[in-house]
């Protein structure tokens, strides 16, 4: 059984009065521990298909299974309980994040919410979390603005895994980190699947990095799915017309054999 | 080779938090004339300021220290300061006493603030001296920000005004600095849009800012650019805001219209491989520092230094090597 089965999730908007396909029935699956990669150019859907799994936004047609059961039903604290199983980190922190919050209360929240760790217990959690991805525990006490970018996307990774879930919505989640904090942020991501198998929908417009750290490739076109497969395989040879820009468009760094 | 632009002992600092920050440190480089030229760094390497420094736009509230002497032809307005001024002078015009008039009123011909698109701050900068301090700054600022400089910013929302239509952003440049009329302003604009591209030029001439896409809108901001007749063009980051595709068909039109104008380009990115593909030489930025210089080749097949390497180590295209382990996926 898949961990996610998205089938003919249709969803529309207006636009000065005329309605717009944002994702016109689209279907995929996920398994437990796998990296489901959604990539296209923007207006493309990736972002809206990241917002209807996650029920930001609610579909205007279509199913979303979640861990067996019908994930778009779910209501009030059924829902709430439910999305422990399903985080996200997104592009920027420092939006998604109270901007007056520490560390550590960044980190309280899901442990208090979601009924995880009792209060005594939770500062431990919390340097227990903070270790997991890398950072030193005193930096709890630190205001989120005062961190920087990387050690910011790693608490949001940290937030996400504190309810560990089954699945963690990656929209855009590397983009804009510096190159040399990226391939760090890559490295635990893969580390934290690998122990917890944690499956990831990996939202980017950069097909290097989904190659990199993809299993699978949904390359999406205006809304709908162009073409799908083995990350490696797709981006390697795309079949599809906007498949085959993409790769045109990549910045390539045509070095010097050494 | 034909200097452009030079640059010597640019430091930059300001103040953040009650702390003396120093964004750009001792920074000496030669811009030439008609080349491409890719600043490339990480956050926090100085590479922003630096285009900022050369377009005359940083706030105020900076102290910046060091030349930019500019070898402009006269009909540019350089006026460049009389110092440290190598012999490659036919180009650089006369010389004029830098003066703490604003080139903003030089050049605006009455209600300046109005009509300068690009740089209401740009006569800040000019022969400020710190109060008190009895290091006098030198720094000139010769060039005028719109006409002799043109600027493509990052963030497309904030470059172009939101209530004011497409066709009249970009007339209105070439009306300040090239003394046209409207009528005239209005059809060099509309012969803009055709150059950048726009679909139907016609109708994007009478649109705002919101009703064009990401990319249709950094070709405006490029045709308001260019409007002037620029000898550089400055693109901060003017990519990275575009999906893959948009990205490579801006780079690409950069390029045309560099070379059909003859521009200078100078080409702020934190991407190697997109500077790689569009510039002759690059120089490497790192905590405020130049570290490495270069043509285009030398500094991606023989870096110099090891933090250049790191950045081209951690591009991932589209040959990398996975990251991924495959062995741990059940089938």
């Amino acid at each position: 059984m898949s961990l996610l089965a998205v089938s003919n999730l249709t969803k529309n908007y207006r636009r000065t009065g005329k309605p717009v396909a944002a994702v016109d029935d689209v279907s995929f699956t996920i398994e437990p521990g796998e990296t489901l990669a959604l990539a296209g150019p923007s207006g493309s859907g990736k972002s809206t298909i990241a917002r209807l799994v996650l029920r930001l936004i609610e579909p205007d047609a279509g199913r979303i299974e979640f861990e067996g059961s019908d994930f778009l039903v779910l209501r009030g604290a059924a829902l709430r309980a439910r999305r422990a199983r399903l985080q996200m980190v997104f592009q920027d922190p420092l939006a998604a994040f109270n901007p007056r919050a520490t560390v550590a209360r960044v980190l309280d929240d899901p442990l208090r919410i979601h009924g995880i760790a009792s209060r005594a217990e939770r500062p431990r959690r919390i340097a227990a979390l903070l270790e997991r991805v890398g950072l030193a525990a005193d930096l709890a006490p630190r205001a989120i603005h005062e961190i920087s970018g990387g050690q910011r996307q790693r608490v949001a990774i940290a937030r996400a895994i504190a309810t560990k879930p089954s699945l963690i919505v990656l929209d855009e989640a590397v983009s804009a980190l510096d190159v040399s904090v990226r391939g760090q942020i890559l490295d635990l991501l893969l580390d934290l699947q690998r122990q917890d198998k944690i499956a990831y929908l990996f939202i980017s417009h950069d097909l290097g990095v989904v190659r990199a750290v993809a299993h699978r490739v949904i390359l999406l076109n205006a809304g709908r799915i162009a073409e799908s497969g083995d990350a490696r395989a797709v981006i390697d040879a795309p079949r599809s017309a906007i498949g085959r820009a993409l790769v045109a468009a990549a910045p390539k760094l045509n070095r010097a054999k050494t | 080779m034909t200097g452009l632009a030079s640059i010597r002992d640019l430091t930059v600092t300001y103040r953040r938090d009650g702390r003396e920050v120093t964004a750009l440190r001792n920074i000496n480089l030669d811009v030439v004339a008609g080349e491409r030229l890719a600043i490339i760094g990480e956050s926090g390497s100085g590479k922003s300021t630096l285009a900022l420094a050369v377009a005359g736009l940083l706030p105020a509230s900076v102290r910046a220290q060091g030349h930019i002497d500019w070898f402009l032809p006269s009909n540019f307005g350089a006026k460049a300061p009389p110092s440290v001024l190598p012999d490659i002078s036919p180009a650089r015009g006369e010389i004029a006493p830098s003066s703490p008039r604003s080139p903003i009123t030089r050049g605006a011909k009455g209600e300046p603030s109005e009509k300068l698109l690009i740089s209401p701050l740009a006569g800040e900068m000019s022969g400020r001296t710190e109060g008190g301090a009895k290091d006098r700054q030198h720094f000139h600022f010769c060039p005028l920000g719109g006409r002799d400089i043109g600027f493509v910013f990052q963030d497309l929302s904030s470059s172009l005004d939101p209530v004011m239509t497409i066709g009249k952003q970009i007339a209105e440049v070439a009306r300040t600095h090239l003394g046209l009329d409207w009528p005239q302003s209005f059809a060099t604009a509309k012969t803009l849009l055709e150059r950048v591209r726009l679909p139907d030029p016609d109708a994007a001439m009478r649109a705002f800012p919101h009703q064009l896409s990401g990319g249709q809108k950094q070709r405006v901001a490029i045709a308001a650019a260019i409007a002037a007749g620029p000898k550089l063009l400055i693109a901060d980051e003017a990519t990275s805001a575009l999906d893959t595709i948009v990205q490579a068909e801006i780079v690409t039109l950069i390029r045309r219209l560099v070379v059909e104008d003859g521009m200078t380009l100078l080409f702020i990115s934190h991407d190697i491989a997109l500077a790689a593909e569009l510039a002759d030489r690059i120089a490497v930025f790192r905590h405020g520092a130049l570290i490495e210089l270069g043509t285009t080749r030398q500094v991606i097949d023989a870096p110099s230094q090891a933090y250049t390497r790191t950045l081209i180590d951690a591009h991932i295209g589209l040959d990398a090597d996975l990251l991924l382990n495959r062995s741990g996926l059940p089938a």
